[in-house]
């Protein structure tokens, strides 16, 4: 062999040497993941999913979406037995403060759209029950920082209704660390009965154009 | 724990029973035998290269099944497959692979050979699923026996003496007895003789006489079938007690262990060997280059020449047109994508609720259980993990898989469990199997498959009544869900069926879509 063959072959060789090198880096490799997963449940571009009862984040101000999150994550929210939904999310907000961070701000770039209407009820009657919420959830459902209160509009009707449910039957609302849930525990007496909840909730869909 | 049945013991458990009446019913459904099909075989039209597009949503079987057999016709298909793999709920599990719960992902750490897998979805293929199996043939995948019954694995119950594990023989071996004993009782009496003729009645005694190994007057007195307490070989064998008939019905396992040879799990069963998705690999060996990964379905929308769908592939968005389109989605996970479906269509989507299976598995140091003579097969327990699975592949290799929970209806117990929870759980289940369980086992993993990412449940729950069966709404739902959408789109997957949770279901309902494109398409060009 002379020289300059020698020289290219063993050139060669290195390479190809790197090359298996590589791949077998590249198949001990772990499958690649990222917490991005909310839409398998909750809809393509976080429109909610009555399949899975799981809501509409698509509109959920960044502040709120964060602590629910949170709540979540500690425990929280979701850890009642019978609050079955909230059970279902509490393990899949076991993220880093990073992923929160970067999910909040994925979210915060779909677009909103009110979720259509499921449920039948008397919005007249709601109108004056809603009278208590908007002191918090503002006239029009906007939600108010200040207060902690969320925007209600457009959210799916079927998950206020079992928002509301849980709150008044003490399955969400009763953490000893859930401030705000507190809060709203405190304000749902007026809605003891399922009608009651069904005419507030048909009046939150009319503050909503569709 | 020798004993006999009392004479009053035996007429009140017949009294029980509802007498001949109620047996000659049964024996009269038995008469009749399904007329023996083959596999379907499908014909369809060849267009020749690429004159029509089809997208395919979700890489599980059906959507593979519809992508093989469209491609052979010389359609163009694209595959849109949200999750890293294909396959869905067909899943083997091995070393390095991603479990990708949602919150609770894992990756597999066993050692890295060819019989250290667990098939953490389907398991079992039965001789009867003709069209799966034809498709095993086809796309040569090597299939080896599955061992589901073996009468050498345990059955334990607290309730059952003193929560002891016995072997299955010892309870299948007694409680035959102890029925048999009661038949032929029953047989001798004159209201049981007068519907047979004699020589009936000799051969219907016979054989009783044989299913539970009686003695000679019709009692049963133990039996070297559940093998020998000594000797057997070299020497005369001794025999092992019996079990008293009272102790046996102490346990509800029997349903298990009577009934674990009957239906869809009867033998013959079978396993590809290697693993559950040598199948999906067999398939995408023909369409692996049509699949795209990590490419998740935001809508569909049908128009009247077509159906247009958006993916999501790692953050980008794209569009894919095509002539028609075939949709395994999970109906609960197709409610939450944009789509222009009809109301009856979405009603149906709704109405189907999803499935809780869960499974768990552990790396066995050894082979434990070869030690006492078990070679694959289950061992039940009254526990919530329910049942133990040792392995039929790799028999006498240094270590195993075991499946170490297996709970198809009542998955949520464990579901909703920690990992360390569930893994608790498990351990102290089987150690009233195997008293040092816990130290022969390690590295386990969970799947909950109501919270596998992308799946978010097993198998469509048609049916709310269990016992009622199918009402005639919901079978109007069904098929309103299985007729496609302007001829464009169809539903396909066990969802698609009347027996789901099993592959079969899942390739005969592409079939029936693709029969269906099919003949739409000969309309079109005729
Ligand atoms: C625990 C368990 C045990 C079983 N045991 C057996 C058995 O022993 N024998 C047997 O024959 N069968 C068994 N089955 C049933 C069998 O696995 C299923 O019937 C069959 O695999 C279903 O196939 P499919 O085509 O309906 O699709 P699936 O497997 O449901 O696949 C759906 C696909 O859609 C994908 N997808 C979801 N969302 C999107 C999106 N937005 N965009 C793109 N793709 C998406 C998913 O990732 C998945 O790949 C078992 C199942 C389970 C879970």
């Amino acid at each position: 062999m002379n020289r300059r063959v020698m020289q290219y072959t063993l050139i060669l060789l290195t390479t190809l040497a790197e090359v298996l090198l590589q791949n077998s880096a590249i198949s001990a490799e772990r499958e690649p993941f990222n917490d991005r997963y909310c839409t398998t449940c909750h809809g393509t571009e976080g429109k909610g999913n009555e399949g899975i009862q799981a809501p509409r984040l698509a509109g959920m101000e960044g502040w709120y979406l964060r602590r629910q999150l949170e709540n979540f994550r500690a425990g929280i929210r979701g850890t009642h037995p019978m609050d079955r939904e909230g059970i279902a999310m509490q393990p899949m907000a076991n993220l880093s403060d990073d992923s929160i961070a970067d999910i909040v701000e994925w979210i915060g770039g779909w677009p909103y759209v009110p979720a259509e209407v499921t449920i039948t009820g008397d919005a007249a009657a709601g109108r004056s029950l809603y009278g208590v919420c908007a002191t918090c959830h503002g006239d029009q459902a906007q939600g108010n920082v200040a207060m902690g209160a969320p925007a209600l509009a457009g959210q799916n009707d079927w998950y206020l209704v079992t928002q509301l449910k849980n709150f008044v039957a003490g399955y969400r609302g009763k953490h000893a660390d859930d401030v705000y849930g507190q809060q709203m525990a405190a304000m749902v007496g007026g809605l003891g009965n399922e009608t009651a909840i069904l005419n507030v909730v048909s009046y939150i869909n009319t503050l909503e154009e569709r | 724990m020798a004993g006999f049945v009392s004479r009053r013991e035996f007429l009140n458990l017949l009294a029980a029973t509802g007498g001949t009446a109620a047996a000659l019913k049964v024996g009269t459904a038995l008469n009749l035998l399904p007329a023996s099909a083959t596999a379907a075989s499908l014909d369809l039209l060849n267009l020749g290269n690429n004159q029509r597009k089809i997208a395919i949503l979700g890489g599980g079987i059906s959507g593979l099944t519809a992508a093989y057999e469209l491609s052979k016709q010389g359609y163009d298909c694209t595959i849109l497959e949200a999750s890293h793999r294909c396959g869905g709920r067909i899943f083997t599990v091995r070393h390095g692979d991603l479990i990708d719960e949602i919150g609770n992902r894992q990756y597999c750490e066993w050692d890295d050979e060819p019989h250290m897998y667990f098939n953490a979805g389907a398991a079992r293929i039965p001789s009867t699923h003709r069209n799966l199996l034809a498709y095993c043939k086809e796309l040569d995948v090597d299939l080896e026996v599955f061992i589901n019954e073996n009468k050498t694995a345990l059955v334990q119950d607290d309730k059952m003496l003193g929560g002891k594990p016995i072997r299955n023989i010892d309870y299948t071996t007694s409680m035959r007895g102890f029925m048999a004993e009661l038949m032929a009782k029953g047989m001798s009496s004159a209201e049981m003789d007068a519907p047979f003729s004699e020589s009936e009645a000799e051969t219907l005694l016979g054989m009783i006489r044989s299913f539970g190994d009686l003695s000679e007057d019709d009692v049963f007195k133990g039996s070297f079938r559940s093998g020998y307490a000594a000797g057997g070989f070299l020497e005369h064998g001794v025999q092992n007690d019996m079990v008293a008939f009272r102790d046996l019905l102490q346990t509800r396992l029997g349903r298990q262990l009577m009934g674990a040879n009957e239906g869809d799990t009867g033998p013959i069963l079978m396993q590809p060997t290697g693993g559950m998705d040598k199948i999906i690999h067999g398939f995408l060996n023909h369409v692996g280059g049509k699949v795209k990964y990590r490419a998740m379905v935001t809508s569909v929308q049908v128009s009247d020449n077509g159906v247009n769908v958006s993916y999501d592939q790692d953050g980008v968005g794209h569009t894919l047109e095509a002539d028609y389109c075939f949709n395994c989605i999970p109906t609960h996970l197709m409610v939450g994508i944009d789509h222009n479906f009809p109301d009856d269509y979405v009603k149906a989507m709704k109405y189907v609720r999803r499935g809780e299976a869960y499974k768990a598995a552990f790396q066995a140091k050894h082979r434990f259980w070869e030690d006492m003579d078990i070679y694959g097969g289950i061992s039940w327990s009254n526990t919530r993990s329910r049942q133990l699975w040792y392995p039929v592949n790799g028999i006498h290799k240094a270590k195993g898989v075991v499946l170490g929970a297996y709970d198809y209806g009542g998955g949520m117990y464990h579901t909703m469990m920690t990992q360390e929870e569930r893994i608790e759980s498990h351990l102290a289940d089987h150690e009233k199997l195997h008293p040092n369980f816990r130290d022969l086992v390690e590295k386990p993993i969970t799947i909950a498959w109501h919270r596998m990412n992308h799946m978010l449940g097993c198998s469509a729950r048609w049916s709310r009544n269990r016992f009622e069966g199918w009402t005639h709404e919901e079978e109007q739902l069904y098929h309103t869900l299985q007729a496609p959408v302007n001829n464009r789109h169809y539903f396909i997957g066990d969802q698609i069926s009347m027996h789901s949770a099993w592959q079969e279901s899942a390739i005969l309902s592409a079939q029936w879509a693709l029969n269906s494109m099919d003949a739409h398409v000969r309309a079109e060009i005729a």
